[in-house]
């Protein structure tokens, strides 16, 4: 379940029979809905009670509708799941309350998973939830579709990809720094640019203050689909993120037989093996000094092996089992009466815990409320519909989407 | 028509009837489908209504009058502008929906008001390429419908406007509907 984008709104069913529900609530923010905190009970009590579900599973710290959708759920006597994706700080504003909201969901979750151990330890820390409840599954990589590319490019010229969100978080202030260094140093490197974002115009100017425009391309925004072909034309794969739970990126690039250099923040370590990655501080004259001894330990390098060795390492399967894993435990935990769940929202703080209590004590007014308006009886469950033929079509009227198929079992 | 109808089938749920007739009789049976809207519902969303209407029409106007008029004067204005809303509430309330399929010929989709007012719509058989049903979703609460693409226009055509059966009810409106249709392909 997530919020409508754009046009597409509606139930839709993807491959592999996942089903998918575009609330048509508008994002306002950054890809986020209105924190309405009472708003979405209704439709998140009907959707959970139509598809019979047992466990409800949130992503994402800064999501409003998961925090909405996990608290609704646990009002409800569901088992919640929570995996977060990113490590935050500590010390600004932002990130004051970022927190506090976190802990008031992590208050009563029956299970969390974090993407690396530097993750679990930030998670804890933040959220003041117990370690036993913490689960550490790393994402993975489609092997599948990023492979190596076909022949083995020259040594001559030496070309070096970034592909990230040209944006603070990212170091992108850091690539200005560093790449007229690396251009200087070595005349036969040259480097590829994929992404866009408000640091773009820097690293553009950049490019004109050195001279650079036939040593750097710049290529926008590269569509997922096309990452891989942009990746293989390269032979080290740059990372200069500042802050990083996992990263995803520098395991397409490892998969695609690139060797890695990156900043040794957060959960970076944990990712490649050591021979696949070179680490530096996110220090432009240290990265500048790891592109150099990438650039030397370059022609020890074979796509191919490196492409094998990732195909063993990480698998969406082993993922998909190890949150199957965690499933099972969640729904094997008691559930709780109120009164004791209320409690543990009193030690989130002095001030903050009554409000969590008087927040979570109204939902469940609300609740009851309308379960005396519309009763749980009266919400239809959704039949099991075998999908025979299978036509889709987004039409102008903005609430709907259909299939056509046959249902064989409404009794 | 030729002889009476037969009840085929009857199936009753909380807020809705669904009723099924089959019309025997040259040249072929004539299949109709009803949805009624009970009638303690629909009673207990009038009185509601009225009783609201009631208060919402006689509040200002017992403040108003207070100093000149009494009560007595005030009460059968309110019971007058009452009576008038529920008037025209009841034009909007639906008492029934029906589908009545005329094999070879069309579809006409009848809506009932309780103030007897009828308004009927009729899809000729070759326009209609599929009934399909949807799965509709509003920032509150998701819903079936069932809704008949039409060939040469892009909006569907909602059968039921105004009610919202449930979807069992739906189901075998959407069979007969999808059967008369493959018959007169073949």
């Amino acid at each position: 379940m997530t919020h409508a984008y754009n046009n597409r709104s509606g139930v839709r069913y993807m491959t592999g029979g996942l089903k998918v529900y575009y609330v048509p609530w508008k994002p306002f923010l950054m890809q986020n809905t209105l924190p309405t905190f009472y708003g979405t009970l209704p439709i998140i009590r009907t959707i959970l009670i139509r598809e019979k579900i047992s466990v409800v599973h949130g992503h994402q710290a800064f999501s409003t509708l998961c925090h909405e959708a996990l608290m609704h759920a646990r009002t409800m006597g569901y088992k919640v799941v929570f995996t977060d994706h990113s490590l935050y700080g500590f010390a600004d504003v932002g990130s004051v309350h970022m927190n506090k909201v976190l802990q008031f969901t992590l208050a009563d979750v029956t299970q969390a998973i974090c993407v690396s151990h530097t993750s679990k330890e930030n998670t804890v820390l933040r959220s003041g939830l117990p370690p036993e409840k913490v689960y550490v599954i790393p994402n993975a990589v489609d092997t599948a579709m990023f492979k190596p590319a076909p022949e083995r490019l020259s040594n001559n010229e030496i070309v070096i990809v970034v592909i990230s969100r040209l944006v603070y978080r990212k170091g992108a202030d850091l690539l200005v720094e560093v790449i007229p260094e690396v251009c200087r140093l070595h005349p036969n490197v040259r480097f590829v640019i994929g992404g866009d974002g408000p640091k773009r115009v820097r690293l553009e100017e950049m490019r004109e203050k050195h001279s650079l425009q036939d040593r750097v391309d710049m290529l926008g925004a590269v569509p997922h689909a096309n990452v891989r072909s942009v990746l293989i034309t390269g032979h080290i794969f740059l990372n200069s993120s500042l802050t990083e739970a996992f990263c995803i990126a520098i395991l397409e690039a490892a998969s695609c037989g690139l060797l890695t250099v990156s900043t040794c923040v957060g959960g970076v370590p944990e990712v490649l093996p050591d021979d696949m990655i070179v680490l530096a501080e996110p220090d432009p004259s240290d990265m500048v000094q790891a592109i150099t001894k990438a650039i030397n330990i370059l022609p020890q390098i074979d796509p191919e092996t490196m492409h094998l060795r990732m195909k063993k390492l990480y698998s969406w399967h082993d993922v998909a089992r190890r949150t199957e894993t965690v499933y099972d435990r969640a729904l094997r935990c008691s559930s709780q009466p109120l009164l004791e769940r209320l409690s543990r929202y009193l030690t989130c703080g002095a001030w903050a815990g009554k409000l969590f209590c008087l927040v979570m004590l109204i939902d469940c007014i609300l609740w009851q409320f309308l379960q005396l308006w519309q009763p749980d009886r009266d919400i239809e469950v959704v039949a099991d519909a075998t999908l025979t033929s299978f036509l889709h079509e987004e039409m102008s009227r903005d609430s709907f989407f259909f299939f056509s198929g046959t249902i064989d079992d409404i009794s | 028509m030729g002889e009476s109808s037969a009840a085929a089938d009857a199936y009753e749920n909380g807020r809705y009837k669904y009723i099924h007739d089959i019309h025997k009789g040259p040249p072929e049976a004539i299949d109709v489908h009803h949805i009624v809207l009970q009638r303690s519902s629909q009673k207990k969303l009038l009185i509601f209504c009225f009783l609201t209407l009631l208060l919402f029409a006689s509040s200002p106007f017992f403040f108003f009058f207070l100093q000149q008029l009494n009560l007595l004067t005030t009460l059968p204005w309110s019971l007058l502008l009452g009576g008038l809303f529920v008037r025209l509430l009841s034009q909007k309330l639906v008492k029934k929906e029906s589908v009545i399929i005329l094999p070879a010929f069309g579809v006409q989709l009848e809506t009932q008001y309780g103030s007897g007012r009828t308004i009927r719509r009729f899809v000729p058989i070759n326009k209609i390429l599929k009934p399909v049903l949807n799965e509709c979703v509003t920032p509150v609460t998701c819903y079936w419908s069932l809704a008949l693409i039409i060939r040469g226009e892009e909006e569907l055509m909602l059968v039921f406007k105004e009610l919202y059966p449930p979807v069992k009810m739906l189901v075998p409106i959407w069979k007969a509907v999808c059967a008369a249709i493959d018959v007169e392909e073949t």
